[in-house]
């Protein structure tokens, strides 16, 4: 089990930005792709906006292979504050609906081009 | 070339349109010396120096030396206070009543810059809620959402921002303006589309939830819609204006109109409450936080 604080990542208590977020997406990415189970630890954090969880959370929907019972399984959101929580339920419908719009947005602009049989 | 700035521009659909007018009258002009006079100006509302700031932007691009005159004391103390004249060869003077977000732009990169600006000008205020209180919290994380959206869609180059608190109003409101001058929301939602649409419309579709000209490998489209959702609650008021089109909640009622000619950016101005009494306990803030995923 692999503890990873926010605060400490981004070096600062303030997740405000999209770049903040992809570092930790990256670190996340790093630990779910050895299939290490990661406690993400939000403690010391003061403010959280959507953009840096749509870096940091939502771009893990971007990877088929993160399914949302792996995600259950692996990673662990810890100390979240309590009015902060209704943010990760926006972010992660939303990152579910975007990717799976993606796809099928791609898929069918392959089959635009390449025909679909 | 002398140029007489009228009194008691307001922050209101008119005022926005004879400002935006009158860039678009100047922006042209080139290796020109352009006094500011002020001698008309008797109160400004000093969260418009974000937009005065970006006027200023778009003068010096052609090359253009700025200088003012003629500034009446009382319109000189607010803008030497949050700062607007310190680059004009004015001294600062101290805010001793906490009121004022000083007037500073920022580099789309300086995210650092601007964590530390909101820290030293709002969260550190004593007019400010406390930072345990959820409403001070929720105004912070809106200006950051705020930010984040001119980074992340104006690609400009500067972003101006500049605020005020006005505590011995009823409702207590901090002023907060924000002011780009890079791609508009009009193109951005256009090329989105690909097709021409209304600016006033680009603009209440980018404030609605999931909507969002973002793509590639990073979900978007909350930003706006988080701020719109906390401006009903907070019976604040907030106002964008980009390219032709002018965007107003206030009071439950949206309006939407064109103004008569394009700025080339994005100007949000927002009203907070901070006399407000609400809880912000979001509702299912207790509900189980495992298995969310």
């Amino acid at each position: 089990m692999k503890h990873l604080l926010i605060k400490d990542i981004i070096n600062s208590e303030l997740a405000v930005s999209t770049e903040n977020g992809e570092k930790v997406f990256e670190v996340v990415d790093f630990y779910l792709q050895k299939k290490e189970k990661v406690e993400l630890d939000f403690s010391g954090i003061t403010i959280m906006i959507t953009a840096f969880l749509n870096a940091a959370i939502g771009k893990l929907y971007g990877k088929k292979e993160y399914t949302p019972e792996f995600l259950n399984e692996y990673l662990k959101l810890e100390n979240v504050e309590k009015e902060d929580r209704s943010l990760f339920k926006d972010v992660i419908q939303r990152a579910k609906e975007y990717f799976a719009n993606k796809e099928d947005f791609e898929k069918n602009s392959n089959n635009a081009i390449y025909g679909d049989d | 070339m002398v140029i007489t700035i009228p009194n008691d521009i307001k922050s209101e659909f008119e005022g926005y349109d004879y400002i935006i007018t009158w860039i678009n009258k100047y922006k042209d002009v080139k290796n020109t010396e352009i006094i500011f006079d002020f001698s008309r100006v008797t109160f400004l509302e000093a969260n418009l120096c974000a937009l005065i700031g970006t006027i200023f932007e778009i003068i010096e691009t052609g090359k253009n030396k700025i200088s003012l005159q003629n500034i009446k004391p009382q319109v000189e103390i607010i803008l030497r206070k949050n700062e607007f004249l310190i680059p004009f060869g004015f001294s600062k003077i101290l805010d001793n009543n906490g009121t004022v977000l000083i007037y500073k732009k920022f580099t789309p990169n300086d995210d650092l810059g601007f964590n530390n600006y909101i820290t030293t000008q709002l969260l550190k205020k004593p007019q400010f809620p406390s930072h345990s209180d959820k409403l001070g919290k929720e105004i912070t994380r809106n200006i950051f959402e705020i930010y984040e959206n001119a980074r992340t869609h104006g690609q400009c180059d500067f972003i101006h921002t500049c605020g005020q608190f006005y505590p011995k109003k009823p409702d207590k409101p901090l002023h907060f303006t924000i002011v780009d001058k890079g791609v508009n929301i009009k193109q951005n939602v256009s090329a989105f589309f690909n097709i021409d649409l209304n600016a006033a419309d680009a603009i209440d579709w980018a404030m609605k939830k999931g909507n969002t000209t973002k793509t590639g490998d990073t979900s978007g489209g909350l930003g706006l819609a988080v701020i719109f959702e906390f401006i009903k609650l907070n019976k604040g008021k907030i106002q964008v204006i980009s390219s032709d089109g002018f965007y107003e909640y206030k009071n439950g009622n949206v309006t939407k109109k064109r103004l008569g000619s394009i700025f080339e950016g994005t100007i949000v101005n927002i009203k907070f409450n901070l006399n407000d009494l609400n809880h912000y306990s979001l509702g299912n803030e207790d509900e189980y936080f495992e298995n969310i995923f």
